[in-house]
Formats: C-alpha cells, sequence, structure tokens
C-alpha cells in the first residue's frame, strides 16, 4: 500500500505578468509549490506514519522535484516536461496515468489549490475513487481514512474506506522551512524520472483560447480626494446603500 | 440552436446564479440536488425546469452519491454542468465530468453558445484577467459569477423528480459539529471591519476596534493577521479555510485580497476596501474603495461616521 503526495503540479498564477493589453506573460513561471502543498505533505506523512504505509511524491512539468523530500518524503516520481493545461480534467488525466504508473496506490493527497480547484474533483473521478475535497487534516483509524473539513459553518468529520483521494486546504502557512540538513538528506533520496510518452497519453487541451483581457472596470467607486473628503462620500454612499 | 445543461448542487448557495448562467446557452435547465428534500425544494424554487432529486442519508455526505449522479448524467448528456467551489458540490463535479467526457474548468462567470460550441468567460490568475475559452466537448464548470435573487415566490416551482439513489460510495459522517468561532458573531454579523498585513502593529489594532465599535461590526482578519502575528483570535480569521461570512457591509482593511481571502467573503453584499495599494486584488470585489493610508483613513472615517450619526439620530436608527 502506498501513499501519494502530489506536489508542484501547478503553475503560480502570481508568477504570471499581466500585460496593459491583458495578455498574459507566463515566460518564467515553472511549477510551483502552491501554498496548499505544504499542508498536503504533512497529512500524506501523517497519514503514511498511522498506517505504516510509504509515501511517494508525484509531480509534474519542471518544478524542483526536491521540495518534498526535504519535507520529509522518501521518494519521488517525476513528470519532466509535463504542459499546463487550461483543461482542469487534462491535469488530472496526466496525474491519474502518473498515479497508475507507480501502481498499488491507495491513498492520494494533493493540494485544494485555489486557481486549480477542478483537479482534485476530476482526478477522483478520472480514478474511479471517492473523494473528500477541502480538508483540513486527515488521519487513519481501523483501515479507513478519517478526515476533517468545513461545509458551511459545521466542522465535519467524515471517514472512508480506500482506495481514495483527499484535497487538503492549508489552515495557515507553511510553519517550518526545511534547514541545511533537511535540504542535504534529501539529496540522498531517491528520484524517479517518468517520461511524458511512457505514460500512453495523448495530451489535448480540448480548449481553444480566444484570449485574455483585463476584467471590465469592475463596479468598484473609487472615492477621490483628501481622507477627511473620501471618508465622507464613503459614509454617504453606505448610508445611502441602508447598510449602516 | 440551444442545448441542455444542468446544476448540480448539494448545498442551497447561488443555485439562482448557476440556472441563470446555464440559461445563457439557451436551452433547458435541470438541477440536479443531492441532500436533503430542503435541498431540492431550493433548487426547485430557482428557477429551473426540472429537478432531479437524490436523497441523502443523514450520515452519509452528498459525495458518496456521485454513482447515482453518475448515472443519471450519463443518460442525459447535458452539454455543460455546473456547481459551485463548495467541497462537495465539486467532487460531484468531477464525477459528471467524467461520465460526460467533459473538459473542466474553474472560475466560471458566464456561459453561451456560438453553433455547436459552448463559450465561457471564466476568471483567471486571482481576477486579474479574464479568459474565453470554446470547447466542442462538455463543458463542466465551478461557477463564481454573480448570484441573482431567486424568481418571485409567485412563479411556478419546477417539478422535482426524486431518483434511485442507489448504494453510495464508502464515505460516513462521524461528527458535525459547529466551527469554533461560530461564537464570536463574525459569522453571523451583520456588518464585519476586517483587517490585514497593512496594519503595522498589534497595539494599532485598537484603530481597526474603534471603527469596527463605530460601525456596530465585528473584526475579522486576514489569515497573516491570525497565523503568522497572532494578533487576532484565529477564529476571527476570514477565507477559504477560515470563517466564511455574508455580511450586509464588509470593510477589508490593509487587505489585498488573495483568492483564499475573497472565498471567505464571497456572498458579502456591500464590500468597502481601504487600501494604499491601487493595484490590490480586493479593489476589483469591492463596491467602494478608498486608496489611501489606513491610519489617515479610519480616523477620517470614525469623523465621518460620527458627523452621520448626529444628523440622523434625529430620525431613529435605520438597522
Amino acid at each position: 500500500m502506498k501513499i501519494v503526495v502530489v506536489f508542484k503540479w501547478a503553475r503560480d498564477p502570481e508568477d504570471a505578468a499581466v500585460r496593459s493589453d491583458g495578455s498574459v506573460d507566463w515566460r518564467g513561471a515553472k511549477m510551483a509549490a502552491g501554498e496548499d502543498d505544504p499542508a498536503a505533505v504533512a497529512v500524506g506523512r501523517g497519514v503514511a506514519t498511522a498506517s505504516g504505509c510509504s509515501v511517494v511524491g508525484l509531480t509534474i512539468g519542471d518544478g524542483d522535484a526536491s521540495w518534498a523530500l526535504a519535507r520529509g518524503v522518501e521518494q519521488v516520481v517525476a513528470v519532466p516536461g509535463a504542459p499546463s493545461l487550461a483543461d482542469n480534467a487534462a491535469t488530472a488525466d496526466l496525474l491519474a496515468a502518473a498515479i497508475r504508473w507507480i501502481g498499488e496506490v491507495d491513498v492520494v493527497v494533493i493540494g485544494d489549490a485555489e486557481a486549480y480547484l477542478g483537479v482534485p474533483a476530476a482526478l477522483a473521478g478520472v480514478l474511479g475513487w471517492p473523494a473528500v475535497l477541502g480538508v483540513s487534516a486527515a488521519t487513519f483509524a481501523d483501515g479507513r481514512l478519517v478526515a476533517t473539513r468545513r461545509i458551511g459553518d459545521r466542522e465535519q468529520t467524515v471517514s472512508l474506506g480506500l482506495p481514495a483521494v483527499l484535497a487538503v486546504a492549508a489552515a495557515s502557512a507553511e510553519k517550518q522551512l526545511p534547514g541545511m540538513k533537511e535540504v542535504l538528506a534529501a539529496r540522498k533520496r531517491p528520484i524517479t524520472t517518468v517520461a511524458l510518452a511512457d505514460l500512453g497519453l495523448g495530451l489535448l487541451d480540448g480548449l481553444e483560447s480566444r484570449g485574455t483581457r483585463v476584467p471590465e472596470a469592475g463596479s468598484a467607486r473609487i472615492f477621490e480626494g483628501s481622507p477627511a473628503s473620501t471618508a465622507r462620500q464613503l459614509v454617504a454612499a453606505l448610508r445611502a446603500d441602508g447598510v449602516l | 440552436m440551444t442545448v441542455e445543461g444542468w446544476v448540480i448542487a448539494a448545498g442551497v448557495r447561488r443555485l439562482s446564479g448557476m440556472v441563470s448562467a446555464v440559461r445563457g446557452m439557451g436551452g433547458g435547465v435541470t438541477v440536479a440536488a443531492v441532500g436533503p428534500r430542503s435541498v431540492a425544494e431550493a433548487a426547485a424554487a430557482a428557477g429551473p425546469d426540472a429537478v432531479a432529486w437524490i436523497e441523502a442519508a443523514e450520515d452519509v455526505p452528498a459525495e458518496a452519491y456521485a454513482p447515482a449522479l453518475r448515472r443519471a448524467l450519463a443518460a442525459a448528456k447535458p452539454r455543460a454542468v455546473l456547481a459551485t467551489t463548495a467541497p462537495q458540490d465539486r467532487a460531484l463535479l468531477g464525477v459528471a465530468a467524467v461520465a460526460l467526457g467533459a473538459v473542466v474548468i474553474p472560475g466560471i462567470l458566464r456561459m453561451w453558445l456560438e453553433d455547436d460550441t459552448v463559450v465561457i468567460d471564466r476568471t483567471e490568475l486571482g481576477g486579474r484577467v479574464v479568459e474565453t475559452l470554446a470547447s466542442v466537448a462538455p463543458v463542466a464548470g465551478l461557477f463564481v459569477g454573480e448570484d441573482i435573487a431567486s424568481p418571485a415566490a409567485a412563479a411556478a416551482s419546477a417539478p422535482i423528480e426524486r431518483l434511485d439513489a442507489g448504494s453510495p460510495a464508502d464515505i460516513r459522517i462521524e461528527k458535525a459539529e459547529p466551527v469554533s468561532g461560530a461564537n464570536t458573531g463574525v459569522t453571523s454579523a451583520e456588518r464585519v471591519v476586517a483587517v490585514g498585513r497593512g496594519l503595522k502593529a498589534k497595539a494599532d489594532l485598537a484603530l481597526v476596534e474603534g471603527l469596527a465599535a463605530a460601525l456596530r461590526a465585528e473584526v475579522g482578519c486576514s489569515m497573516p493577521i491570525a497565523d503568522d502575528r497572532g494578533w487576532v483570535a484565529k477564529e476571527r480569521y476570514i477565507g477559504r479555510s477560515g470563517q466564511h461570512i455574508s455580511p450586509r457591509l464588509y470593510v477589508a482593511i490593509g487587505i489585498s485580497g488573495a483568492p483564499q481571502h475573497l472565498d471567505g467573503v464571497r456572498d458579502a453584499k456591500v464590500v468597502v476596501a481601504i487600501n494604499a495599494d491601487p493595484g490590490a486584488p480586493i479593489f476589483r470585489r469591492a463596491d467602494y474603495g478608498i486608496v489611501g493610508d489606513l491610519y489617515e483613513v479610519i480616523p477620517a472615517l470614525q469623523a465621518a461616521l460620527g458627523e452621520d450619526q448626529s444628523r440622523n439620530s434625529g430620525k431613529g436608527e435605520q438597522s
């Protein structure tokens, strides 16, 4: 039984530059660790410890494969050259193929990245496994995964059998960055590279982009003037809206 | 030419907005409601032509009924399905996408049909751009567009057809309790004033609290203020993994507006942004904005509120 933690599987939207004509420049943007990736690694390791399984990190594209190794993951499988796709289902196909390539996987843990909210769901769909998304914490007990997440204003604890997909949403920023000792130890751990062609996928982004544009100047009314003047204008507007 | 579209809902949020967005393709709309009868009834009132209801047992979460939903969608073969970004809705959408061979697109604002192609506008890069995408394949989308008011109560509710729920996947609800922090009042408050990294020192919170008091508002904050800095109780952090609030007035002070924060205020009615950076993403979500130093704007705002109060005190409170 193996647990796969997927990390650095998407480009960081913060790395994209938006030109004045609304076109996007992704040059230099690599597959980056998402803000939820450290939490996903922590959950994956926790479940592995509780279940006595091994953890395999999985990354696609041209991100740093040793990132998870420095965070305690024992081995990493990397699919370099994997493209970044607009269709979240195509990204999920790619991840699912890599997970099948790894083989004997019972749990997939993936960051529930805000910019790619469709990927974990589509991944579970492609694998045909039950999924719990938006998870803040998880462990393993009595042969079942036990996950906590928030539904509306309630905190829900669910348990599910294997195999399963967990998508983890970080409740806080990464607390402790790996030190030199961890980074050096990571260099000794194995990274296995899989060629995209070996995954047997006909990767087609079934979408045609007709281009990007800067959003229409929203409905936001920006008040101009001195602090006193802007404050008075704002209070008058709120009073008129009936929200004071 | 028109085509059918579906909405998948395990909850009652943004139903009318999604039904209206699917109507953009010009055809019929069915809502697949997965949950208790109350969800099916809310769906029926949101303006669709039909509701397909999969009743969920009390201790079974909605996503466990993915197999029943998959069967229904494989039979109906809609060209587009929409769901909210809520975890349960998303999990169901992923299953629907595979059943339909659909592309999966987050950030959907609106959609329409051109010849036989589904065309969508979606928000990308945390709201910095809008991209138009065209798909000949079916589209499974996560809807983040405007919600609209439900059709008038007088309008006839759509018929509810109950589907065979079949045997659910092996997921059980073990425990459900109100999130800690529900008792701080920030989740139910009519007005919330929240502060972010624009605040320089913990002592300056007094300034924010003073404004909140003047507005009779609860105080909230962005993740770094509760997490890294620990200046405000964690229960008051607003964002995707924190509190989700729906106040009538939300005032974001020194908060840049990261996507994960905006997720927590998606249902706020009137949003005011006060930020020194005119390019801060929060201004794209705001109804009103003041570009300026919070240390100057807050006192000015308190003074203006004081003037307003004394002007209106004779007319009685409006809220």
